[in-house]
């Protein structure tokens, strides 16, 4: 993993002087200083350390992986609304930049980009060599193409629209004129609306796959061109589907060092049901499992199974949409934080497995996590006080949630809690067919958020005002703006929550 | 019996379209379709992307012009989106295809495509009936003759220690639920909490290869279910036909009690059993549903689950069609097959 480099942005040395002086943590500094552009052995080098070495070298190539995971049926790359399509699709498509769990942004299909000092231009440099697998050359001009369609608010379901908000004209719902430019063969030109530092990480979200100017959703499995060294094999949604190696591709990967160990990799779908995915472990149909949530940790440890993890941000949250009433009262909303103790969530909803949050969407994993803010007090007492001070003491809530797993063993907690503190509260279950259709409108429910490398993105799709995920209604001009500023390049303290 | 067949057909044909009236109208109500676009665009759409995607697809036309077009005696649509793409029914709601035809219902043949697996309906049908059948096939192959050798040792010597212990083991398995007895037999002979691990827990693998291993808890979870019923149904003709005046004279004539019920009493009593066996079929139809979600064997029951939970139109149509025709043929079986069994009974 050898970057031909040097770039340094100046807010990088500054970061590093934060890091220093142990206002950064070194996580928060890696993701900061690639998503500018530096590379991830300089930014190591700025701390005074070498960049980690890259595992694999023990990696054998060849063989067959077995996984079990929902076979979704294809869509357009920006509509992915579940990581599985991505990763069925990840055989031929490539990404611009990859997210590292060291926090660091690498470059896939760009071997490099630079942001300007106050992050409102980005150049993106194009990787030279690289191939689509039906001959043609990969040139800026795709780029360009693929940022231009991920702008595009008209596609129905687009989420990439959001992740590159600052290219976008509001007017017309695609991008701007100028905002995106090819310069030449290898060169393209971003121009951003305001200071932006989530462009790139937006780049390296599941969705950002980008696709040869003939994609059309109906042929790309029966007619996958693509940057990648594997391609579909076969895909019968919800049963099973398998990738192969393109044989006789030269993937400009094998020379650069990005792997590509693996000849084939079949997925086959289990459905939702942990138990199910026990009993298939057992009867040895599988190598490899998506996710093991809950109790379910425990008992795939007990099969003598080797467990992977990573510290995320991927939480569960338990909100009130202030849209209704009685939740458009903020004492109501103080009183369910205070009567619930996360740390009782943690053990009876995730196993212990997790850390308790402290009622923020962003966690000591995130770059921009500062412990000094804390919750609203767990205090029972003090929360019936303040719901009958709103004059809702009486009222019911409902609390909504889907019918199985962590989501349900979590708010059933939550509930408990409640009820102890002397608050009513009625539990709905629903099935994931009808939960997702209105789970941001539920007076009172509970949603899985994903990780995402920067705070501010997260803060960005969930809590900005009138953004389609804001399942909170949490509509506030003077959050809104802090959040720009935070965007932009002010120093560490000035970015802290 | 040329004239019963066909008014059975009749009766068939008219029940399939009474019932995919009903199921068409229930997927079309805008609940539904809303998750239909949700689940086929992006499931975190606005409210307002929800309705272009619908409009582009023909879902909010009038209902009875979507049915006809259906059925094949209206013409498919032909729309130009809002995005400015042009998409038809007859080219799989998706852009127009060059060669697709005017007309694209089920009588032109054509079952329409499925949103969910993105494939022919027909062809969907076809691949996950064929896997119920070989389930199906096991399970008729356990269940009736275990069934029928319970019933008549139970039923032969009306309240023998015999009989009362096999009409207990009857009344349990039949009052044991599926998802009940199947989680059971997981737990204890595939799970490594037990150690047995004699079976296999999951049929994933019996789709393209079963075993014995892989396939045979969930045939056994169905078979002792039904076998259950049919036993005891067997249990109470036999018992019936042993009291009859002619098994009377042939044991006073000093025939063997093995000659009286091989010879004598057994084509009366399987008269009873026969219909029930039949009627049991389209039962079977419903167990397999939550075997075959417990096991991971993706058959005609699992479908039937993603049809509904991705409220996939013409796949559940698809689907309510089958069932329709499941239940009048093994009716229109039982009645024939009693007429040849029972030679008191004529059909006209």
């Amino acid at each position: 993993m050898t970057q031909v480099n040097n770039f340094m942005h100046p807010a990088a040395k500054m970061y590093a002087a934060e890091e220093k002086a142990g206002e950064l943590d070194r996580r928060e500094f890696i993701s900061r200083a690639t998503a500018l552009g530096v590379s991830t052995v300089a930014a190591y080098g700025l701390l005074g350390l070498d960049a980690p070495a890259v595992a694999g070298g023990h990696a054998k190539m060849g063989g067959t992986i077995r996984m079990q995971m929902d076979v979704k049926a294809m869509k357009d790359p920006r509509t992915h609304d579940w990581t599985q399509i991505s990763i069925f699709s990840a055989a031929w498509l490539e990404y611009l930049v990859e997210y590292n769990n060291d926090g660091s942004f690498t470059p896939m299909l760009l071997s490099s980009w630079e942001a300007n000092s106050d992050a409102t231009q980005y150049v993106l440099k194009i990787r030279e060599g690289v191939k689509w697998n039906n001959g043609d050359d990969f040139t800026a001009e795709d780029v360009a193409r693929n940022i231009i369609g991920w702008c595009d608010k008209s596609l129905e379901g687009n989420s990439m629209a959001g992740r590159m908000a600052s290219l976008v004209d509001d007017a017309t719902g695609l991008a701007r004129e100028g905002a995106v430019v090819a310069v030449d063969a290898s060169t393209v030109h971003l121009n951003l609306l305001q200071p932006d530092i989530t462009i790139v990480p937006g780049m390296a979200d599941y969705p950002a796959q980008i696709v040869h100017e003939s994609f059309t959703v109906e042929t790309m499995v029966s007619n996958p061109i693509g940057t990648g060294f594997m391609l579909p094999e076969n895909l019968e949604v919800g049963v099973k589907a398998s990738i192969v190696r393109n044989e006789g591709f030269d993937w400009w990967g094998y020379a650069a060092g990005k792997g590509g160990y693996v000849d084939r990799i079949e997925f086959i779908d289990y459905g939702s049901d942990p138990a199910t995915h026990m009993a298939g472990f057992e009867a040895e149909e599988f190598d490899l499992n998506w996710e093991s949530t809950g109790e379910f940790v425990e008992l795939f440890d007990s099969l003598g199974l080797v467990k992977t993890q990573v510290a995320s941000g991927a939480t569960i949250v338990v909100r009130p949409n202030q849209d209704h009433a009685p939740y458009d009262n903020k004492m109501v909303r103080q009183a369910l934080a205070m009567a619930v103790d996360n740390n009782v969530i943690n053990e009876l909803g995730n196993a212990s497995l997790g850390v308790a949050a402290d009622n923020c969407h962003v966690g000591p994993m995130h770059p921009e996590h500062n412990a000094d803010v804390t919750r609203a007090p767990f205090d029972p007492v003090k929360a019936k006080e303040l719901m009958d001070a709103s004059g809702h003491g009486d009222f019911e809530h409902e609390l909504r949630s889907l019918d199985t797993g962590f989501w349900k063993d979590t708010c059933d907690a939550v509930a408990a809690q409640l009820r102890d503190a002397g608050i009513k509260v009625k539990r709905t279950l629903m099935p994931g067919s009808t939960f997702w259709n209105d789970w941001t409108k539920f007076p009172y429910s509970a949603t899985n958020w994903n990780h995402r490398p920067l705070g501010t993105q997260v803060l960005g799709l969930a809590y900005r005002s009138g953004e389609a995920w804001n399942e909170f209604a949490w509509s506030n001009a003077e959050f809104d703006g802090l959040l720009a500023e935070a965007n932009s390049l002010a120093n560490a303290d000035k970015r802290r929550l | 019996m040329g004239t019963f067949i066909l008014r059975r057909t009749g009766v068939m044909l008219l029940t399939a379209i009474c019932l995919t009236f009903i199921v068409f109208i229930m997927t079309n109500l805008y609940p539904n379709l809303e998750k239909l676009a949700k689940n086929e665009g992006n499931f975190r759409m606005s409210d307002a992307e929800v309705a272009s995607f619908l409009g582009n697809r023909g879902y909010t036309q009038r209902k009875l012009q979507n049915y006809g077009e259906w059925l094949g005696v209206l013409p498919g649509y032909v729309i130009e989106g809002s995005d400015g793409k042009t998409r038809g029914r007859c080219s799989n709601h998706g852009a127009i295809v060059e060669d697709a035809g005017r007309y694209c219902g089920v009588l032109q043949g054509d079952w329409g495509f499925s949103s969910r697996f993105k494939e022919p309906v027909s062809k969907i049908v076809i691949t996950r009936l064929a896997l119920t059948g070989k389930l199906m096939f096991w399970v008729l192959i356990v269940m009736v003759p275990g069934a029928l050798l319970i019933g008549v040792m139970a039923g032969m010597r009306e309240g023998s220690r015999l009989d009362r212990s096999l009409s207990t083991g009857a009344i349990v398995t039949t009052a044991t639920p599926e998802y009940v007895s199947g989680v059971i037999f997981i737990a204890i002979f595939t799970s490594s909490a037990v150690g047995l691990k004699w079976f296999k827990g999951s049929a994933t693998s019996a789709m393209e290869n079963a075993t014995f291993e892989n396939f045979l808890l969930p045939v056994l979870t169905i078979a002792i279910y039904g076998m259950g019923y049919i036993a005891r149904m067997t249990r109470a003709s036999m018992a019936e036909v042993m009291t009859a005046q002619y098994i009377r004279t042939a044991r006073l004539k000093g025939v063997s009690f093995a000659n009286i019920v091989l010879k004598h009493a057994l084509r009366n009593a399987l008269i009873a059993p026969f219909t029930v066996i039949m009627l049991q079929i389209p039962w079977l139809l419903n167990g397999v549903v939550i075997v075959e979600v417990l096991f991971n064997f993706k058959g005609f029951g699992w479908v039937l689950v993603q049809a509904a939970s991705n409220n996939d139109i013409d796949l559940l149509l698809a689907v309510s069609v089958v069932g329709v025709v499941v239940v009048l043929l093994t009716q229109l079986m039982s009645d024939i097959g009693y007429v040849f069994l029972n030679p008191r009974i004529r059909i006209t």
